[in-house]
């Protein structure tokens, strides 16, 4: 009897361990999506796009230009609808476990995606640590130009090139969290990368009307004057207001706000010689110190004030005129200085009088005078930042000047009559 | 009487450890900074700082009887009924809180990693492995529970050490939170969280004497205190106050939110491991308090075979809550804010009924070996 | 010729009678065959007469049939009957007739007076005076010469052992680079000298017990009195003679015997070949088995880290000790959890891995035809038969075709597309890492293990892994090895040991492992190295040189 009873328990306990493998699916029965796209469809209907590597080993696939992924797109309701309606074509289970990047156009953005993110942040299939970015024209069109030239892993060179976010600063590194919490947030507004296709047909040689490139042009996604293997780029800052897209930001007022909030490593400044017109100094320019932002009320006026020390190592002196003589060095300095703060305080007055949106979060530093949070929000920052009165410190010091420590001109060029 | 074995202080100090400070691995979190936002870390300060204080109660309760554990003093002080009344109270407590562990376990683990798996499944694996460790007595759970606490420890460490280049501390301002009141109030209600202190004392016959009760009974205070502070500190600089209230379980999403560089991302199986060994270990103990504590009540000299029924008892209380919400606002306000007033509050009654009726505990020889 | 061979091909198609032949059974006998062994528990004393003995030794030894009992008869000076008793091949035969025959018989003094033959005639070493008929019985079957005068009451044991038996070998199964190279063989002796070479210490007591009835074997526990706290010698004598059984051939069988804990995976006790593993193993306050018959030595009691320790270990540098105990801890993780994690990933938790990762197993899952677990469950099955196979092959191809058979079975498979590459260097690795373990019973246990924990992991994912985990734990620390809880390391907490998970240097191992309790404590002064503290003979101080 004994042995009976406990043969029989012996089997219950198995059996129900069988019943566990309902969760457990292989590996091949999934496909991986790597990005994810959101475009405007017809009657609040939103047409979602979905990207994955297909599952063909390297000596089957032919060139290097030809993608082994697949894209796909559907109409559909919401993401998560779309994932389960996409389960009527796609051979596999569609999974979201390694999506990337999530791109929204921008129609989209300028109406809102608050809507569209929420089933995101609550999907356990969906980590927050993708990217989230804005496309200038339809997120498909990006996704469909979405390859490396380079190598046939797109995984991998999608997470590559969002690392260069934090190389070159062109682009800010914002994942789904930083991008979700900024938006819920009382302290400040959220941004996102700026993205798009480009024809590759901006680089005409002899072209009279492309200014001179030191100049920072107000460049949009698509706009690069540049060719190449790839169509797809990333360029620039979408700024938001709560979940609606009010601008961008260019890549150059993209690298001065991530100074700002202290995100920024190191970029390639090229200023224009005052002494030598028409000849340009490209500077390697880093953070000497986190910036230090303090603020305080005077009269009900918020007051910030940034201190930025920046260092700078020289990249070339193409007037070949002596500037690292220390007296020279120091009107190099102030030749950076004048440029940068003239650069910032336009990029600042842009977020505040054209955007209204405090992309930096100064909330946080106004938040200490304020006991409780009940007052804070009260108070509403957000409302208030246009108003605050931004005053910038900057100093600029060049540490190294390369491997050449004087300058010498080139002699015995002929004159140009 | 005793066959539960002896165990040395650092093994009574994870006991209780592991207990109090595994519920910052579950719903505890975001249910703080959902009531006081900023203030979070130091209304846990608070309620750790009010349980020390009803601790020391009770010590001076369990000197005044030596070498006698709780429910013995219950049955002393107010009788043989209203003792063993109280005892059974305690049990059916432990009990309850050990099956609503348990499903908040469940909802978690479907709701992160296993959606589509059978309740019953967790359920009959976990129960077989509480019954396992309950059979096995109380020595066999001091001594994992000492080797839990150190995945515990090395566990959260990693997970919030990896996690500091996502946090900014200037989110803790504005300082006061929601208000000094409800700072206070709640400060006061949840200070229940720690009230499994009271396991200490009724299993003090197996740790050596008053002294190491007292000693390990701060010192589990003080650790948890800690551990459950700075966890919030960190939790809420990755999180602000509105979207740390947002989350199903705090520090899951802090080690999903770990993003390093193309090789260094996706670390979440370091929490899982220590999390679901420490619950493991969590709902033994309270399991085992329970049938133990039932044990002493009501004179039985051997626990094991009322293990089958008990676990039957603690499937029905696992299943009977609807949905995760009646699990966070029902079960966990229950065990985490209200369980103060019969931990708490119960002692605190039974010492001023010894000091009005002047009873006093015999030094008896026998106990003390 | 021809007729006998058409003969052959036509009986069995003919219809000749066929010899009715019968088969061989074996039939029942009743169970009644105790009777026999009463004679030889009983403690008969020896008889006077020479007839008796005679006819006492013959009926014991089955005289009739059995070749191996040698019955000489002789007299002494040509007037007394003697007889020796001995069997052939157990014994030395120049001692016999050199040492025995030639003095009993030449010798005149050897007529003279009664108890002096064994005092002043017999040469032999060592002499025996037994009274009791079972010990002239166990004596003679040891291999030693039972001496029998006629008129006595006495027999006479001599030591004439002589049997074939295997020199000092290397060790087979642990190997050491830079420690010594002497292994245990099969004989008692042999291994006990051994020991006895490494610990010339006059408290190094040897005691002899008896084990298993029908093969009378013997074994031998050596501790260091003075040292060894008593009451485990106690304890490990009791268990030794509460076995009743009926063969126990060598230290394999005892330890199963008189383990604590019979049912568990892991052993509790440390079963070497080396002598010098033991001898340290003595000196820290633990006690040693051999028994006859197989050449290892088995040490009571022990704790986890005794079972991670190869005997190189205190002969390195701290450092690489260090270094090499940690990567064998790795090792066990890796040969335990491995696979298990494996499958639990990619089937439960594929958001756990890189992408690029996860991409090149599904590509090279893509052609496989079966379920991840199975494929698991065909390699590591193949991998076992492999190295089942490889003991059993004979000569040099044996203990190549584990590692290249391996690898060719592996890359076959691959080729095959039967199973995906990642598994085979997963079910590689873990065979190598289980193969790192010192103790050969440890590393078989984690094969189980390992099983155990492969299973949990294909029907629950990483929960039921934490599962497996804990309840592997709590086996864990309820073991214990003659009353040491075997996971001493940890817990329950000891004073500091120097020697158990990082390795110090060995001048700094001050105490013995406190959980078995010895009676000296400390081993070694504060300062063992007392040549630093003073000035070394040609000095000079380097402040004041002008050179």
């Amino acid at each position: 009897m004994k042995r009976k009873l406990s043969l029989l328990i012996i089997l219950l306990i198995l059996f129900s361990l069988f019943s566990g493998c309902k969760d457990s699916t292989e590996i091949d029965e999934n496909v991986y999506t790597i990005v994810i796209g959101l475009d405007k469809g017809s009657n609040d209907n939103i047409v979602l796009t979905i990207q994955y590597p297909q599952f063909k080993s390297s000596s089957k696939v032919t060139s290097g230009s030809s993608s082994n992924t697949s894209v796909d797109s559907i109409e559909t309701s919401s993401i998560l609808s779309g994932i389960d309606e996409f389960n009527m074509a796609i051979s596999r289970n569609v999974s979201l476990k390694h999506t990337k990047l999530i791109v929204f156009s921008e129609e989209l953005a300028r109406e809102g995606i608050g809507k569209y993110l929420a089933p995101l942040a609550r999907f356990r299939e969906a980590r927050r640590s993708m990217f989230v970015a804005v496309s200038n024209g339809k997120a498909v069109d990006f996704i469909n130009e979405n390859r490396s030239s380079i190598s046939e892993n797109i995984t991998k060179s999608v997470e590559l090139m969002l690392s260069q976010a934090k190389g070159t600063s062109y682009f800010p590194f914002i994942i789904f969290h930083t991008f979700y919490k900024n938006m819920l947030s009382p302290y400040g507004e959220t941004i996102a990368m700026y993205i798009g296709v480009n024809n590759l047909s901006g680089l005409a040689i002899g072209k009279a009307d492309i200014p001179h490139s030191a100049l920072e042009t107000d460049i949009k996604p698509g706009e690069l004057p540049r060719t190449g293997g790839v169509k797809r780029e990333y360029v620039g800052t979408a700024v938001f207001r709560g979940d609606k897209m009010v601008g961008y930001l260019n890549p150059y007022e993209t690298r001065y706000m991530s100074m700002i909030t202290g995100s920024f490593e190191k970029a390639l400044l090229t200023i224009v010689d005052k002494k030598s017109p028409g000849d340009v100094i490209p500077l390697d320019v880093r953070l000497g110190r986190k910036p230090k932002i303090s603020g305080f009320f005077n009269k009900g006026t918020p007051i910030i004030n940034i201190k930025l020390n920046m260092e700078a190592d020289i990249g070339a002196i193409q007037s070949r005129i002596n500037y690292e003589d220390p007296g020279m060095i120091e009107d190099l300095n102030n030749q950076i200085k004048t440029y940068l703060e003239t650069e910032i305080k336009k990029m600042l007055t842009k977020t505040q009088e054209e955007f209204k949106s405090d992309v930096f979060e100064f909330g946080t530093i106004f938040a200490a005078y304020f006991g409780t949070i009940q007052e804070f929000e009260g108070y509403d920052w957000l409302k208030h930042y246009p108003d605050a009165k931004i005053n910038l410190d900057l100093t600029v010091s060049i540490r190294r000047t390369g491997l050449i420590i004087h300058s010498f001109p080139v002699l015995g060029t002929p004159k140009t009559k | 009487m005793n066959n539960e074995g002896k165990f040395g202080l650092i093994e009574t100090i994870s006991i209780v450890t592991i207990v109090i400070v595994s519920k910052i691995l579950f719903t505890s979190e975001s249910v703080v900074v959902d009531f006081v936002g900023t203030a979070a870390w130091y209304m846990t300060l608070l309620s750790c700082f009010t349980s020390i204080i009803f601790f020391l109660i009770l010590y001076i309760l369990m000197k005044r009887f030596p070498g006698k554990n709780l429910i013995e003093i219950f049955q002393l002080v107010t009788g043989k009924i209203v003792g063993k009344l109280l005892g059974f109270l305690f049990a059916l407590y432990f009990l309850y809180y050990a099956g609503s562990n348990l499903r908040e376990f469940i909802e978690m683990i479907k709701a992160y990693s296993y959606p589509y798996t059978a309740t019953s499944l967790f359920l009959v694996t976990f129960i077989i492995v509480t019954l396992l460790l309950s059979y096995k007595g109380l020595e066999n759970i001091a001594r994992i529970s000492y080797i839990t606490l150190i995945i515990f420890i090395i566990g959260i460490s990693t997970i919030l050490l990896l996690a500091l280049p996502n946090a900014n501390f200037l989110y803790l301002r504005p300082y006061l939170g929601y208000g000094v009141k409800s700072t206070l109030y709640y400060g006061l209600l949840r200070s229940s969280s720690y009230d499994e202190i009271i396991i200490l004392a009724l299993i003090i016959k197996s740790v050596h004497g008053l002294k190491n009760f007292k000693i390990a009974g701060l010192i589990s205070l003080g650790i948890a205190g800690l551990v459950s502070s700075i966890s919030l500190v960190i939790y809420l600089a990755i999180f602000q106050h509105d979207m740390g209230a947002e989350n199903l379980s705090g520090m899951f999403q802090i080690s999903r939110t770990i993003y390093f560089n193309i090789y260094f991302q996706r670390l979440e199986s370091i929490f899982l491991f220590t999390w679901v060994i420490t619950s493991l270990v969590t709902v033994s103990i309270g399991f085992y308090v329970s049938i133990s504590t039932y044990c002493k009540t009501f004179n039985i000299a051997d626990h094991r075979p009322l293990l089958l029924p008990f676990s039957f008892l603690m499937y029905i209380i696992a299943l009977k809550p609807k949905d995760i919400s009646e699990i966070i606002y029902t079960n966990m306000a229950i065990v985490r804010e209200y369980s103060g007033m019969l931990l708490y509050l119960v002692p605190t009654l039974v010492l001023i009924i010894a000091f009005i009726t002047n009873k006093r505990g015999v030094v008896n020889n026998e106990e003390k070996a | 010729m021809k007729n006998a061979f058409l003969k052959k091909i036509l009986t069995p198609i003919s219809y000749k009678n066929i010899p009715n032949v019968k088969e061989f059974y074996i039939p029942e006998v009743n169970e009644n065959a105790e009777k026999s062994k009463e004679n030889l528990e009983k403690e008969i004393s020896v008889s006077g007469s020479i007839n008796d003995n005679l006819n006492f030794i013959k009926t014991a030894f089955n005289f009739e049939n059995n070749k191996d009992i040698i019955i000489r008869e002789f007299k002494l000076q040509n007037k007394k009957d003697a007889f020796i008793a001995y069997l052939d091949g157990m014994v030395d035969r120049n001692i016999i007739n050199n040492f025995i025959l030639r003095p009993l018989m030449n010798d005149p003094s050897s007529l003279n007076t009664e108890d002096s033959i064994f005092e002043r005639v017999i040469e032999t070493n060592q002499a025996k005076k037994l009274t009791i008929q079972k010990d002239v019985i166990y004596g003679i079957l040891t291999g030693d010469t039972a001496v029998y005068l006629d008129g006595k009451d006495y027999y006479v044991l001599c030591e004439t052992k002589g049997f074939e038996k295997r020199a000092v070998d290397k060790p087979h199964n642990e190997a050491v680079i830079k420690g010594s190279q002497e292994a245990f063989s099969e004989n008692l002796r042999t291994n006990i000298t051994l020991i006895r070479k490494i610990i010339k210490n006059n408290n190094l007591t040897t005691e002899f017990l008896e084990i298993g009835d029908e093969n009378r074997n013997l074994c031998a526990i050596t501790y260091l009195k003075g040292i060894i706290n008593p009451a485990i010698v106690d304890e490990v004598k009791r268990r030794i003679n509460g076995i009743k059984t009926d063969f126990i051939n060598g230290s394999g069988m005892l330890e199963q015997f008189i383990e604590d804990s019979p049912m568990s995976i892991i052993p509790t006790v440390l079963s070497t070949e080396r002598p010098d593993v033991v001898a340290s193993h003595i000196v820290e306050g633990k006690i040693s088995i051999i028994a006859e018959g197989t050449p290892f030595a088995i040490i009571v009691p022990i704790t986890i880290s005794a079972l991670l320790v190869s005997p190189e270990d205190s002969a390195l540098r701290w450092q690489y000790g260090t270094l090499l105990r940690i990567i064998r801890i790795i090792a066990l993780f890796l040969a335990t959890l491995l696979p298990g994690i494996y499958i639990a990933i990619t089937t439960y938790h594929q958001e756990m891995i890189p992408t690029e990762l996860l991409l090149a197993i599904a590509i090279a899952r893509e052609n496989v035809p079966f379920p991840t677990i199975v494929e698991i469950l065909l390699m590591e099955f193949s991998f076992e038969l492999i190295r089942e196979a490889g003991v059993r092959i004979p000569g040099m191809l044996g203990t190549t075709i584990g590692i290249i058979g391996v690898l060719v079975v592996g890359q076959a498979s691959v080729q095959a597309d039967l199973v995906s590459p990642v598994l085979i260097v997963i079910i590689a690795t873990t065979g190598l890492a289980n193969y790192t373990i010192p103790d050969f019973s440890f590393s078989t246990g984690i094969r189980i293990i390992r099983l155990f924990f492969i299973i949990l992991g294909a029907f629950l994912g990483f929960y039921g892994i934490s599962i497996g985990i804990v309840i592997l734990l709590s086996f864990l620390v309820d073991m214990k090895s003659f009353g040491v809880p075997f996971l001493s390391i940890s817990i329950p907490k000891t004073r500091k040991s120097f020697n158990k998970f990082i390795k110090y240097p060995i001048w700094k191992q001050e105490l013995r492992p406190d959980e078995v309790n010895p009676l000296k404590l400390r081993r070694q002064p504060k300062v063992s190295r007392r040549w630093i503290q003073e000035n070394p003979k040609s000095s000079y101080d380097r402040k004041d040189e002008d050179e």
